[in-house]
């Protein structure tokens, strides 16, 4: 063990404390806060922080709520300011001391009747403002907990009947982790297998073959060479989305609809119990086709159809959707390359059996096993072949004449 | 204890055998010489040593049996197919390969410092290895070879690439590890080095053992019937026994006849009143008992 997280350490620093690998991590989240500071800039430039008026003809606003300004939000509400008369409501128009004002109807409480006086349209600000406004004086009179319900408006939730298993609309969270996960997955899976392959190639091209293999066994390198690559491809994932959940935690004082998005479902850990050994899997299998290379760029070709299971699932995402216990789907999500988008996505929309589960999660950890055992094999028989490429029966043991 | 023992190990690749047959063993503390021309199957028999490959038959027995994980830390190796990691600092090329031989960071360090003062690259140890020079490349090597003090070292070709100054500091090494009780193997085509440093030696030719044994007794098995005089003035033109004489630099070569002992002709010599500067058996080289060898056994394949 100890020799394996050498090599872990070594090939996961020297990527790690390289400039370029640095300035690739800084890259993105750099450009997604000079976006965001963009967009911060453009609405402040566009804020129109003055009050809307209104003039109640229907006599229902005498002594009215108002909502209390949350000193927290960057743009603070707009301001609601009663007119005693339409003539002077429409004198602060013109003054252009307000956006516009709103004239309640003298039979406004039967009718619902509203009318709109201004130049433009007064900010998205100013009529949610006025729309919480009216709202909250409509229930001022009722108990407070009826209250809260009628403005907290209502929550669709879908029940299977056993019980075992909901759906509602703040849930999409849940179907949408297993599909960005399997996108995020890809794109780990083709940048970890970048280094992977260069550093499985470059034990033949330094010729350290055998100096490296006479201090370790080829099953301990390639095991850490394979979880110090991914490692690199992971790190640079995690800091990628650290930006993005940072933002969304800042936000979320802001953006109440944000508070109601739950992430750690069982469908998340689910997402994170296939999505581990399906990343040790395919990574291996790359390194296995970097042994069995002679060169960098050749093994980069080969790799290359290893990303096409990994997508299969979203080609049939709409079957998987709509059919989720259809033959395919469960062939699907018990298949080890597209079980881990499809497994999650199952789960998200159906009770998948538990041995279903449990037999595709334990099927892609022993995959996992296997393939760095074959990646171990491959380096074992491709190490002294400088220059020669290695057979596929040779690797799976079918000719007998083995090194 | 033999640190090495090879019982007729054969190894075949399609119609060649690259090895076949070969046995020999290698005792501890000594230094070893495994020698044979181009493609001989020396460094294939390394490779079985070292469990590289594996033997189609025979047996091999190193540091007191069979190859293992554990046993990789006390074995140094600098193969025919060397390099190292060329993009990085040498400094970490070597504390990472030392690490893999089991040092730890403070120990790998200690032992390295060591190392780089003791071969001059002290001060290139923050350079890119490919920034270096083959020399010291080659040097940087010998350090990965020993750095963890092994117990067993097996090295081909220690001294290519290497200016007279440095082979002689290698040569120095060598013989301090031997010193320390450590066992070496070297590989090699330089005859002179085996002469200087080998205490046995086998020579493999065409993927057998041809000769095998200590390198005293392999000369003395391949020297001639002919002794090197250095007379003080003249020889007598007649010197009973011999049958001919070649000079050279005031040293003359004789050949005696079959029925004459080396001793006898001494005898005359001295007993007809010849001062002599020197007088000894004219030994072979292991240049020409190489030769001759695999010529020989050229002819009879």
């Amino acid at each position: 063990m100890k020799k394996i997280w050498r090599v872990f350490l070594y090939e996961y620093l020297r990527h790690v404390l390289r400039k370029r690998f640095i300035f690739a991590v800084l890259s993105l989240p750099m450009i997604v806060v000079a976006m965001g500071i963009f967009g911060v800039i453009m609405v402040a430039l566009q804020y129109d922080g003055r009050p809307v008026g209104y003039v109640d003809l229907a006599n229902w606003l005498a002594n009215p709520v108002e909502s209390a300004p949350d000193a927290a939000e960057l743009f603070r509400d707009v301001e609601i300011v009663a007119f005693p008369g339409e003539e002077a409501a429409l004198q602060a128009l013109e003054k252009g001391e307000i956006q516009g004002y709103y004239v309640f109807s003298k039979n406004y409480l039967e009718s619902g009747e509203v009318r709109l006086v201004a130049k433009e349209t007064p900010s998205q600000g100013a009529q949610t403002a006025f729309e919480s406004f009216v709202r909250e004086n409509l229930v001022k009179d009722l108990p407070k907990e009826v209250q809260i319900r009628l403005l907290s408006g209502d929550r669709l939730n879908i029940q299977t009947l056993d019980g075992s298993r909901q759906s509602g609309e703040g849930r999409w969270v849940e179907i949408a982790i297993p599909l960005a996960t399997g996108v995020l997955f890809m794109f780990v899976v083709n940048m970890t297998g970048g280094y992977l392959l260069r550093a499985v190639v470059e034990e033949k091209e330094n010729r350290t073959m055998e100096i490296v293999i006479t201090s370790v066994s080829p099953t301990q390198l390639m095991a850490g060479k394979i979880v110090g690559n991914l490692s690199v491809g992971l790190t640079q994932l995690f800091l990628w989305l650290v930006a993005p959940i940072a933002g969304l935690i800042f936000l979320r004082s802001f953006v109440p609809w944000i508070q109601s998005i739950q992430v750690f479902t069982p469908t998340f850990w689910l997402t994170m119990a296939a999505i581990l050994p399906a990343f040790i899997m395919v990574a291996a299998l790359m390194a296995a086709v970097g042994a069995t290379a002679t060169e960098t760029s050749e093994a980069s070709a080969v790799a290359g159809w290893f990303t096409i299971p990994l997508v299969m699932p979203y080609w049939f995402m709409s079957l998987l959707m709509k059919n989720p216990n259809a033959p395919l789907s469960v062939v699907m999500s018990l298949f080890p390359l597209t079980a881990p988008v499809t497994l999650p996505v199952r789960f998200a929309f159906t009770t998948v059996p538990v041995w279903q589960t449990a037999f595709s999660i334990a099927l892609l950890y022993v995959c996992a096993a296997a393939s760095i055992w074959l990646a171990g094999r491959a380096f074992r028989l491709g190490m002294l072949r400088y220059g020669k490429r290695l057979a596929l029966k040779e690797l799976f043991g079918l000719e007998k004449k083995a090194l | 204890m033999a640190a090495i023992q090879i019982d007729h190990i054969v190894k075949k690749f399609g119609s060649l055998r690259a090895v076949d047959d070969v046995s020999f063993s290698v005792e501890s503390g000594e230094i070893f010489g495994l020698l044979g021309p181009n493609g001989a199957g020396k460094t294939t028999t390394i490779r079985i040593i070292l469990d590289i490959f594996k033997p189609d038959s025979g047996q091999v027995s190193i540091l007191g049996g069979a190859m293992s994980e554990a046993k990789k830390d006390r074995i140094g190796y600098l193969p025919e197919e060397r390099g190292l990691y060329q993009d990085i600092r040498l400094e970490q090329a070597l504390t990472y390969l030392a690490s893999l031989k089991g040092l730890t960071g403070a120990d790998a360090r200690q032992r390295l410092d060591a190392y780089l003062e003791r071969f001059d690259l002290n001060q290139h140890r923050k350079k890119k290895v490919k920034e270096l020079s083959k020399g010291m490349q080659q040097k940087a090597q010998l350090i990965v070879t020993f750095a963890h003090n092994p117990e067993l070292v097996i090295i081909d070709e220690p001294f290519s690439g290497l200016d007279p100054v440095n082979t002689q500091m290698v040569k120095d090494l060598m013989r301090e590890q031997r010193e320390k009780g450590v066992t070496i193997v070297m590989c090699t085509h330089q005859m002179n080095q085996v002469e200087e440093l080998c205490d046995r030696l086998v020579l493999i030719n065409q993927g057998k053992a041809v000769l095998y044994g200590r390198l005293e007794e392999i000369r003395h098995q391949f020297a001639g019937h002919e002794v090197l005089v250095k007379p003080v003035g003249e020889l007598p033109i007649q010197i009973p026994g011999v049958v001919s004489r070649e000079s050279h630099n005031g040293t003359v070569l004789l050949h005696l006849s079959q029925d004459v002992s080396p001793q006898e002709v001494l005898r005359g010599l001295v007993e007809s009143g010849v001062g002599l500067e020197r007088f000894e058996i004219a030994m072979p080289t292991l240049d020409q008992i190489f030769i001759e060898v695999v010529q020989g056994e050229q002819k009879v394949g």
